[in-house]
């Protein structure tokens, strides 16, 4: 006779080893026979909020609503350093464009993808309703809905007979006065429902029952808050349950309202205050590091980065970080190391592989470069990525001088994404060294119109402008320029060249 | 006047009185200084451009208020104070130069008006006004009698026929019957003014009037009887001119022209007796000693002798916006007084830089001289119409800072070159030991990946996959763009013709795309003619079916029409859809 195991039991073994679908069929056979089985229903509720949840405490992307409809900003224009919307004020030793290149919001391009960092803040409604280059979605119009929406919406196909439970007869009250089985219903609700009136509902009754000691029920009443954008509120219990228990999650989500409501300089001193509680905690550390980055402040990022490898060396967003910063600031060989050792613990994409090979080349280890290319060739995953390499390839093709593969190398990489800005500008180069004007002009203008945060096609523009006698157009190109990279030498010189033309008899 | 120590410069200067809404709108040739009522106290007299089109005065500044202000009929072109009579007390008079007239203010009251001489009329033009008073030709037919005179004549059209050919057929009527029986006359409007002092060099000597008109003439203007003493001609138009010695002994009149030139005028002739060509266009005028100093529009300060010799020219930091003399006669010290855009007024003497004035406002224009009873006074108006009078500290010592030679500055600044590493060194020297490998291994990648490069290559070009074409008869190029968060998107394509001269006739857009997932409003559209150069956008409109988030890529086409194979190809990666979850 075969012995079999309590389902209870052995749904809850499977919800450890995170084979959740099993675990919700296993529960919803078991409230099949007893529909009032608590350990069950919260089994399952648990069950189905973890397939969907995410880590609230990891940045998120503004939307288009947050963006350019704030009206609570007061004062425009922030004094340098001390907001996160005015990117321009670099600190002393950060990059020039010339060096290493710039997002559409004018910050230096980082090492490691994040939400905030593809394509920062835009100047217009136009640009914030177009796609930007590198997110293959648009901007979504809230940040309450554009992700959350969309796992809610998954969450609705994986379950197609129908909810688990129905909300709007829940009776609320009830739960909250149950411990063990409001916290579970409210994660349910907030993360796999998506439904943050009730959630909030729930949550205040619940902290109320509590008699406003439970420091658990006042961080979700401030991620409520949050994802309402009563950011105020939520600051308010965030601190509130900070008083209670010192816990690492309830700095970040502190900080986290502090960077939206654009106050970066508290945001800092609150990591700091954590860190003093939680001495050498990666999280609050990285947090630092990204602010630093996001304020131009390139080389104490990389002090924070390089902090947070000596807590823990496999952190990946560091090794990238810190490999990039060395990149740019002409040593590849040490990037290449940093490469290298992302490469060890197992990051094997195409992304990887081209960083390499550009490293490779620019270190002179020049037989593993373009062997580098092909297997980051080989790991392509979409179109955006092979053009890259494809972009990639033309450049180390320039470096050799073998104009006719950079010329085919920069075709390939606009024909498998049709927006690469860079590539249409570098291509205009080539064409004008053929002397073909009018395509090198037409070239220019797109990338101009792709990119409107570049300076390298509005220079190129000017100079081109210049050579065939059209000085109206070169100074108007000129002064674009200008506007992106007010520090460009060249650009100053070639406008003061144009002005002494204007003013010559 | 309360004073105030001003730190910019060194304390050389006293801020005196400063007004940002005096409403003074005025230029450097239109304000003096002059003791107008014989009391020994200056007076500051300016001939204020109000709005442009009205509100024009000659105002009179006391100290720091606006003593008297009484309307002028036209825009002041210059203005100057000077001695016309020997009668006691020395009461300065006031001429207002606007339009042809010159009107002259005595004891702050309007005392005479004198009118440039009228111009020679075509007789031409003459006779054929003369037809149209006596009713013999329509005005269409003058408009073209007007016309071919305008051609060909050497001299030019009077006023009324110039206007009289801007109007439109239907006003043409109205004007001839209103302007018919009047004379026709052709005059000329003043440029500039200045001063001669007649026979003495004293202080407060009768001056003749200088003036330079439109019509590139220079008078000089008997004081009393107000007839011309003496006509020159030059060769441009003059803008700016400075005056001196004495008309019945000698005199030097030097005058910037229009055409960028600097000519000097002598007693004996009627023609220029030096020239000095600038390389760009005169801003500014002074002369300081026997030596003229002249602002240009390229931002430099270049100085001239007498006889047309370049002594000097310094470049300054910004675009010039007024000049000025600053003459100091007690201390024997004279250098020139520089507005710049960038809110500074700078003091030269000669090339070297001896002090500079931070302004709250770009000044406008600048004088210095005796006001009130303070003899270094510094007045200027600012672009928005304020008022600042500085005042020179009886202390302030003006030493020349002579560039001195050496190593520019830049020099010893520390470039921030990032040090080798070890590792770098390491690299090298696998580098030196295994050059050989490396390099034959580079090459062999390097044939591979050429081939693998041509391959693609070829691959694109015969499917026309990029967004360019590059064919002789069909050069284009295209850029998609998509705009939206969805259901609805723009799409719009930007198509242009990069040919040098050839326009594309007959091209067509059609898309491919997933059918469940989306609809085009109009899949198959008509490029119109494309002109080389000009880029033209296609726009439609795409709507998403789908609720489930997903989203796919949009081939477009660009074809010829009666072809299969496209010219152009382009992808567009269509973002998800927003707009249904929401609701």
């Amino acid at each position: 006779m075969e012995v079999t195991m309590d389902p209870l039991f052995l749904a809850w073994s499977y919800s450890r080893r995170r084979k959740l679908q099993q675990c919700s069929d296993i529960c919803t056979k078991i409230l099949q026979d007893n529909s009032y089985d608590q350990a069950a229903w919260s089994l399952k509720t648990r069950a189905l909020t973890e397939m969907v949840y995410i880590d609230e405490v990891e940045v998120d992307q503004e939307g288009i609503a947050e963006m350019m409809l704030d009206e609570s900003s007061i004062a425009q224009v922030a004094r340098p350093g001390t907001s996160l919307r005015l990117p321009g004020t670099s600190q002393a030793g950060g990059p020039t464009p010339a060096v290493r290149p710039m997002t559409q919001s004018g910050r230096p391009i980082t090492g490691f993808v994040r939400p905030s960092t593809q394509s920062g803040r835009p100047g217009t409604m136009e640009q914030a309703i177009k796609t930007p280059r590198t997110a293959s979605t648009a901007r979504p119009v809230t940040s309450a809905s554009g992700r959350f929406i969309r796992l809610g919406t998954a969450s609705m196909l994986t379950n197609p007979e129908g909810p688990f439970i129905n909300l709007s007869r829940l009776n609320l009250a009830k739960y909250s006065q149950k411990p063990n089985l409001s916290r579970t219903l409210f994660e349910y609700i907030f993360h796999h429902e998506n439904d943050v009136k009730n959630a909030l509902d729930l949550a205040a009754q619940a902290t109320e029952h509590a008699q406003f000691r439970d420091w658990w029920w006042k961080v979700q009443l401030g991620k409520c808050y949050y994802r309402l954008g009563l950011y105020r509120e939520s600051e308010k219990q965030f601190r509130s349950a900070l008083n209670h228990q010192e816990v690492v999650d309830t700095y970040l989500y502190l900080a986290k309202v502090y960077q939206r409501m654009d106050q970066p300089i508290t945001a800092l001193s609150l990591f700091k205050q954590g860190l003093d509680h939680f001495p050498g905690e990666v999280t609050l550390l990285t947090g630092i590091a990204r602010i630093h980055e996001e304020m131009n402040n390139i080389s104490s990022a990389t002090e924070y980065y390089k902090d947070v490898l000596k807590q823990d060396n496999t952190h990946v967003e560091a090794i990238a970080c810190i490999g990039s910063n060395h990149f740019y600031t002409d040593q590849p060989e040490i990037a290449l190391r940093f490469y290298r050792r992302l490469l060890q613990m197992g990051v094997y994409n195409c992304q990887l592989y081209n960083n390499l090979g550009l490293c490779c080349f620019y270190a002179q280890q020049y037989d593993m470069t373009l062997s580098s290319f092909e297997r980051a060739m080989a790991l392509v995953a979409n179109d955006e990525e092979q053009a890259d390499v494809w972009y990639n390839i033309g450049h180390v093709a320039v470096g050799i001088g073998d104009l006719t593969l950079a010329y085919q190398c920069f075709k390939l990489a606009l024909a498998c994404n049709n927006d690469h800005a860079e590539a249409y500008n570098n291509l205009a180069v080539l064409e004008l060294r053929k002397g073909r004007i009018e395509q090198s002009k037409a070239l220019l203008q797109t990338a101009a119109s792709l990119a409107p945060h570049m300076y390298e096609p509005h220079f190129n523009l000017s100079i081109l402008s210049e050579k065939i006698g059209d000085l109206q157009s070169s100074y108007t190109a000129a002064q674009k320029s200008e506007d992106s990279f007010p520090e460009h030498v060249d650009t100053q010189q070639l406008l003061k060249q144009l002005r002494q033309h204007f003013a010559v008899l | 006047m309360s004073s105030v120590e001003s730190g910019g410069d060194g304390g050389k200067w006293l801020d005196a009185h400063y007004d940002p809404v005096a409403g003074l709108f005025t230029f450097s040739s239109c304000v003096d200084l002059a003791d107008l009522s014989g009391d020994g106290e200056s007076r500051l007299v300016v001939g204020d451009m109000g709005s442009g089109s009205s509100g024009m005065k000659l105002k009179v500044y006391r100290g720091t208020a606006l003593m008297s202000e009484s309307t002028l009929l036209d825009l002041p072109a210059g203005l100057v104070a000077f001695f016309m009579d020997l009668h006691e007390p020395r009461i300065p008079a006031v001429a207002v130069a606007s339009g042809p007239c010159i009107y002259v203010y005595k004891n702050l009251r309007p005392y005479f008006k004198f009118t440039l001489p009228g111009l020679e009329v075509n007789t031409l033009e003459q006779d054929v006004w003369q037809q149209v008073r006596e009713g013999q030709i329509d005005p269409l037919t003058l408009k073209e009698m007007l016309e071919s005179i305008r051609k060909m004549a050497d001299v030019p059209l009077s006023v009324r026929s110039l206007r009289f050919l801007s109007l439109d057929t239907d006003d043409m009527d109205e004007f001839v019957q209103l302007h018919k029986q009047q004379p026709i006359r052709r005059q000329t409007v003043i440029t500039c003014i200045g001063t001669l002092k007649k026979s003495t060099a004293d202080e407060d000597g009768v001056s003749c009037l200088v003036i330079g008109t439109e019509s590139s003439d220079v008078f000089v203007l008997d004081p009393e009887a107000f007839i011309i003493l003496s006509k020159m001609t030059l060769p441009a138009p003059p803008t700016m001119m400075d005056v001196t010695g004495q008309f019945d002994v000698e005199f030097r009149i030097t005058v910037a022209c229009r055409n960028g030139n600097i000519y000097i005028l002598r007693r004996e002739s009627d023609k220029p007796k030096y020239c000095i060509e600038l390389s760009c266009h005169p801003v500014g005028l002074v002369r300081v000693g026997k030596n003229v100093v002249v602002g240009c529009t390229d931002e430099s300060l270049q100085g001239f002798t007498q006889k047309g010799k370049k002594l000097w020219k310094a470049v300054l930091p910004a675009p010039i916006t007024t000049m000025a003399a600053m003459d100091l006669p007690t201390r024997g010290f004279q250098a020139v007084l520089v507005g710049l855009a960038n809110c500074e007024v700078q003091l030269y003497r000669d090339k070297n830089l001896l002090s500079s004035i931070k302004t709250p406002e770009v000044v406008a224009s600048i004088c210095f001289g005796r006001y009130g009873r303070e003899d270094g006074t510094l007045i200027m108006t600012t672009k928005e119409g304020g008022l600042i009078v500085n005042i020179l500290k009886r202390t302030a010592a003006f030493d020349d800072r002579d560039s001195a030679p050496g190593p520019p500055l830049a020099q010893s600044i520390r470039l921030n070159v990032p040090k080798k590493t070890k590792l770098y060194v390491d690299q090298t020297l696998r580098e030196r030991e295994s050059g050989l490998a490396m390099h034959r291994a580079f090459q062999m990648d390097l044939s591979r990946l050429r081939l693998a490069a041509a391959k693609a290559y070829v691959k694109a070009l015969e499917s026309s996959l990029t967004p360019m074409s590059s064919s002789l008869s069909e050069p284009l190029k295209m850029n998609a763009v998509v705009q939206g968060l969805g259901p609805s998107f723009k799409l719009t394509l930007n198509v242009q013709n990069t040919a040098a001269c050839r326009p594309v006739m007959n091209l067509v857009i059609s898309f491919l795309y997933d059918e469940s997932l989306y609809r085009m409003r109009n899949p198959y559209m008509r490029i119109p003619l494309l002109v080389p150069g000009l880029i033209y956008p296609v726009e439609t409109f795409v709507e998403c079916n789908s609720d489930k988030g997903i989203s796919d890529i949009i081939k477009v086409f660009v074809l010829h029409e009666g072809k299969s194979s496209p010219l152009l190809t382009a992808h567009i990666n269509m973002p998800v859809s927003e707009g249904l979850t929401l609701n």
